[in-house]
């Protein structure tokens, strides 16, 4: 049974958003349960192969292979390494937890439990998928429901940082729409990230397509490919920035950034919980998958693009949050500041940094779906996000206020959640390399401090509008479960980070060893011996520093 | 050239799918003279019994593998000209079943609408089989003289009459065009079999009767630069007609296509490479950024399947096995998709008479099986996974990238992003706007039949292809000596000068 973790992982939330489709769209009841039910089969799968990953083993596991099509080289081939399997368990857990964030939505329940299972089934898949073509059949498959999910249950956001009245601006249907940027309506947000991100993908698909061709192996199998095919020169930079921008307008890097955070704000609260959560990572998972496993050399060559990238994405999302008043815009921009930290992880290519990325991708997951889960609810209790007239609601839900304040810990990166290790891993792994860009995170993280403390004392703390007397905080059990499941995984992998640690260790290692030909110092091995080191002579501190600062 | 009709009842055999159409189209005439009461619906029916047995019987010549040729190579019977019958006779009935509701707003001739649509269809599948120049144009003319009746079927409407005159002249022009490049090309040659023309020398009147002879054909297909009648066309004709002249005659027209390119022009493939290159590029752009200004659902359709042919167009400018199983296998998933929307959009139109995409306003609200069915349509026009239009462009561009064809693979590309657009637009009007008039809508039981079909075909193709990719491939099998390698020994024998666009 263990072996087939996978399938039901991927197919349970596709079965069940298949069984909606014949539940009649009166029982809202019914349709809840059976989307929570999809959803937990897929949690308790993917905890089980969380904890089932022999991480003595490495390399992928849990294979499941079945020919697709022999023509065309294309065989259904799913596997989890470390790197996988977080965001594997990541995204059942956003999943999870947002089935019951939107359990309140009144509108086309049933249609809204449906798409929101494909887009986090399509997510799942991208994760666990060693064929490229099933990667990007996935990866594209994810952006379509959020098209439906935006402008169906989205609401029209305020302007980015002025306040233009939102009805002001309504009829975005005509070819003036591709020129009408900074629009507020839902469907403007929509339709921008659907064609953005459909951008992106066709230009790793032509990336997808010249390796298929070039390799000459006929066949999209991602790990024949990373053993057989040889990209150089030219061509292997063409495909590598091709897979590399192509992606990255997901993860989003900065100049790629701009159809997020209208995007996050358009979205319903569940759906920011997934975009945010695990959606955005697809990007640096699939630039993982890809380009570091397939041109090793090229990364190595290239991947400091990334790293000169980041630092405009963590400095300017963080400034653009700090003046935004939108919650949502806040929220959404301190996610792509975040996701600069990942692309700083990566772009040093060491142990450290490397497995902090991915460690980081898992416990932004959880705190930045928190957030948005919180900003939801605030919404839904007073129809504003609009941060200088919400306030004191602290009064009115203190449970809501005490999840947003280890929220905003969490997002800050404070000890005793999972964040402050990843971080921290990628600050160490990162300084020998780009001392420069550990100074901006830093500063990254000061403005977060600033910002979301900011946000908490705008809307929860100061005088009351009396407006907002009605709002109540979250006291059924439904309203409840998202949060405390969200806050007790930040938690308790913050304190014990141990297996965490060993499985991404498992994935990271040998990429980063086949990249930078350096070979990995394997953590817990007690003195390690000295390593020729083309990274510089900082690796054994490093571990150690990490492995203190991760309580072990 | 002698000809001698030295035939048994045995090779007579390798007909009896046409033979079998032809009966049954009598008797469908008959029926509909001799019993006037009869219900006209019952016509339909029976058309499509008689489908489904025509259907039966080609599904045996493929199990059983039947070949052959008759009446001197003119009339030729492979898995080909089967694959491309069994498409045209699948998609005649399902546009059968859709006319059914529609042909009650016809005010006469009820019951020959049946007959002609049937008659067509005879003529597509001679069309299938044309294996000479001469049963080319003949099968050609007879399929299109069916729709030139079809198509001005709305005596009433100007629209209708208008589409009518439009298809007729151009259409009669270009039959003209396709006999002269016919007789240019025999005038070159003296001979009329394909596969005997591939032995030519390339002369300039050789070129022009070719070139006209594609000028006919992609008159056919709307490719542009000779598309100019589909958007009035489509938008005037009865809509199951539209239905049904956007995809069978398109299916016909390509199995000439793949005949006349892959084996009497196959050593000349660099040149005519750029040709389909050329107009695979145009056709693409502009259907799809045309398309972009549309208001009208079915014009909409007309110009995002002009932008389709130029994706089937990749295809056939790969010049390869690849791209010949890519091209059957894209009109596959294109049956699917575009009769099912086609079917969405006459269920809406035949309740609230009106076809302007902004009367599709909160469709979702007033029928979400039709919504739903239509957004699965439009994303598998599209190229959206998991549907069937995804790997249909997938199968194409892995074609032409193994040909090196990268500007097309990067238009085409780029145009899945420009055509997500305005599909995207009738999504948008489809869920999120309110509709002006909330009551529900319903959908008659052979509608439902039709959607049902077209939902399964779109998804299983785009979820479990191997049965299919199988079928095409061993379709496609009479191409396999058109390996790229093979195409390449030859090219050097076919002197630069004698290239019509320089090599």
């Amino acid at each position: 049974m263990g072996q087939y973790a996978l399938l039901y992982i991927l197919f349970a939330p596709f079965i069940g958003a298949i069984t909606l489709l014949f539940v009649s769209n009166r029982k809202a009841l019914a349709v809840r349960l059976i989307a929570a039910a999809a959803a937990a089969v897929s949690l308790l799968a993917s905890f089980y192969l969380f904890f089932a990953f022999d991480t003595d083993k490495g390399g992928y596991q849990f294979i499941q292979r079945f020919e697709w099509s022999k023509e065309l080289g294309i065989a259904f081939h799913l596997g989890v390494d470390g790197i996988g399997a977080p965001l594997v368990l990541a995204s059942s857990i956003l999943l999870f937890a947002g089935i019951f964030v939107s359990w309140h939505i009144k509108d086309r329940t049933k249609e809204f439990y449906i798409v929101l299972l494909v887009l986090a089934a399509a997510t799942i898949g991208v994760f666990m998928s060693l064929d490229l073509f099933f990667l990007y059949f996935f990866y594209e498959m994810s952006v379509l429901p959020m098209y439906l999910l935006l402008g169906l249950w989205g609401s029209h956001t305020k302007g980015y940082l002025s306040m233009t009245d939102p009805e002001g601006l309504k009829k975005r249907d005509s070819v003036a729409f591709l020129f009408n940027f900074g629009s507020n309506s839902k469907e403007y947000a929509a339709m921008k990230l659907t064609l953005f991100l459909s951008a992106g993908a066709i230009l790793a698909l032509l990336g997808i397509l010249l390796i298929y061709k070039f390799s000459g192996l006929h066949t999209f199998d991602i790990l024949v490919l990373r053993e057989k095919a040889h990209f150089s020169g030219p061509l292997a930079d063409l495909i590598w920035l091709l897979i590399f921008f192509g992606f990255a307008s997901i993860a989003p890097i900065w100049p790629l950034h701009s159809w997020s955070p209208v995007g996050h704000a358009a979205a319903p609260a569940a759906t920011s919980m997934l975009h945010a959560g695990v959606l955005m990572k697809l990007g640096h998972f699939s630039i993982i998958r890809v380009a570091f496993e397939i041109l090793p050399d090229t990364t190595r060559e290239l991947m400091p693009i990334a790293a000169v990238l980041c630092i405009f994405s963590m400095l300017y999302g963080g400034f653009v949050a700090f003046y935004a008043k939108d919650t949502k815009y806040v929220i959404g921009y301190s996610s792509s500041s975040h996701m600069g930290y990942v692309f700083l992880g990566m772009a040093a290519l060491d142990y450290i940094s490397m497995s902090g990325a991915v460690l980081y991708m898992f416990a932004h997951a959880l705190a930045t779906s928190m957030l948005f889960a919180i900003a939801g609810w605030v919404y839904d209790q007073t129809h504003t996000r609009d941060i200088p007239s919400l306030g004191g609601l602290v009064n009115r839900m203190p449970f809501v206020a005490g999840c947003f304040l280890i929220a905003c810990m969490a997002s800050v990166g404070m000890p005793g959640t999972v964040n402050f290790i990843a971080e921290v891993m990628i600050l160490v792994g990162s300084w020998n390399k780009y001392p420069f860009q550990v100074f901006v995170a830093v500063v990254g993280i000061v403005l977060t401090m600033a910002y979301l403390f900011r946000m908490m004392r705008g809307v929860f703390y100061g005088p009351m509008d009396g407006h907002y007397s009605h709002a109540h905080d979250a006291v059924a059990m439904v309203d409840r479960v998202p949060l405390v499941l969200l806050i007790t995984c930040s938690i308790t992998f913050g304190l014990f980070p141990g297996h965490f640690y060993k499985v991404i260790r498992a994935g990271t290692d040998p990429l980063v060893s086949r990249i930078t030909q350096v070979t990995p110092l394997h953590a817990g091995q007690g003195v390690p011996s000295p390593q020729p080191s083309a990274v510089g002579g900082g690796v054994d501190e490093t571990i150690q520093v990490s492995e203190l600062k991760a309580g072990r | 050239m002698i000809f001698n009709f030295s035939m048994s009842g045995s090779d007579l055999l390798l007909m009896l799918p046409e033979i079998l159409l032809t009966i049954w189209l009598c008797v469908v005439l008959i029926v509909d003279f001799a019993m006037p009461r009869l219900p006209k619906e019952q016509l339909a029916y029976l058309s499509v019994g008689g489908l489904v047995a025509v259907l039966l019987n080609l599904a045996w010549f493929d199990r059983a593998g039947v070949t052959g040729t008759l009446f001197n190579n003119m009339f030729v019977v492979d898995r080909l000209a089967i694959f491309f019958k069994i498409f045209i006779v699948g998609a005649t009935a399902l546009v059968v079943l859709i006319s059914i509701d529609y042909v009650r707003r016809f005010r006469f001739f009820k019951g020959e609408y049946y007959f002609l649509v049937l008659m067509s269809a005879l003529g597509m599948m001679f069309m299938a089989s044309a294996n000479d120049l001469l049963s080319m144009f003949i099968t050609l003319e007879f399929s299109t003289f069916g729709f030139y009746v079809l198509v001005a079927y709305l005596r009433d409407e100007v629209s209708s009459n208008e589409a009518g005159l439009k298809f007729f002249i151009l259409g009669v022009f270009v039959a003209g065009l396709l006999a002269y490049g016919i007789s240019l090309v025999f005038g070159e040659t003296g001979k009329l079999v394909f596969s005997d023309i591939a032995s030519a020398k390339a002369t300039p009147g050789l070129i022009i009767g070719f070139l006209l002879i594609f000028a006919a054909l992609g008159f056919k297909i709307g490719a542009v630069p000779f598309h100019s009648w589909i958007p009035d066309t489509y938008h005037g004709a009865p809509t199951p007609v539209t239905a049904f002249l956007s995809i069978a005659p398109k299916g016909a027209a390509f199995a000439i296509l793949l005949r006349m390119f892959f084996v009497s022009l196959a050593t000349f493939k660099p040149a005519w490479v750029l040709l389909l290159v050329g107009a695979s590029i145009l056709s693409m752009t502009y259907g799809n950024i045309v398309a972009i200004a549309q208001k009208n659902i079915k014009r909409l359709l007309a110009y995002s399947g002009i932008a389709q042919i130029g994706n089937l167009l990749i295809g056939l400018a790969a010049g390869t096995k690849m791209g010949s199983d890519a091209i059957l296998y894209y009109l596959l998933t294109y049956l699917f998709a575009n009769l099912g929307a086609f079917a969405v959009v006459i269920t809406v139109s035949n309740q609230i008479q009106s076809d302007e995409i902004e009367d599709y306003s909160g469709l979702n609200r007033r029928s979400p099986f039709l919504a739903f069915a239509m957004i699965m349509f439009l994303l598998s026009l599209a190229g959206v996974p998991p549907l069937a239009g995804f790997l249909g462009k997938l199968y194409i561009f892995v074609a032409a990238m193994n040909e090196g064809l990268y500007t097309l693979i990067l238009v085409g590309l780029v145009n899945i992003v420009i055509s997500m657009y305005y599909y995207l637009i009738v999504v948008k009007k489809m869920y999120i706007n309110e509709p002006t008039d909330p009551s529900p809508l319903t959908v008659s039981a052979p509608m439902q039949a039709v959607i049902y079909v077209s939902l399964a075909g779109t998804v299983i193709l785009g979820v479990y292809p191997q049965p299919f990719i199988d079928w095409v491939v061993a379709a496609g099998m009479m191409f396999s000596h058109f390996a790229a390698p093979a195409a390449a020994a030859v090219m050097p024998s076919v002197p630069p000068s004698a290239l019509p666009f320089g090599g």
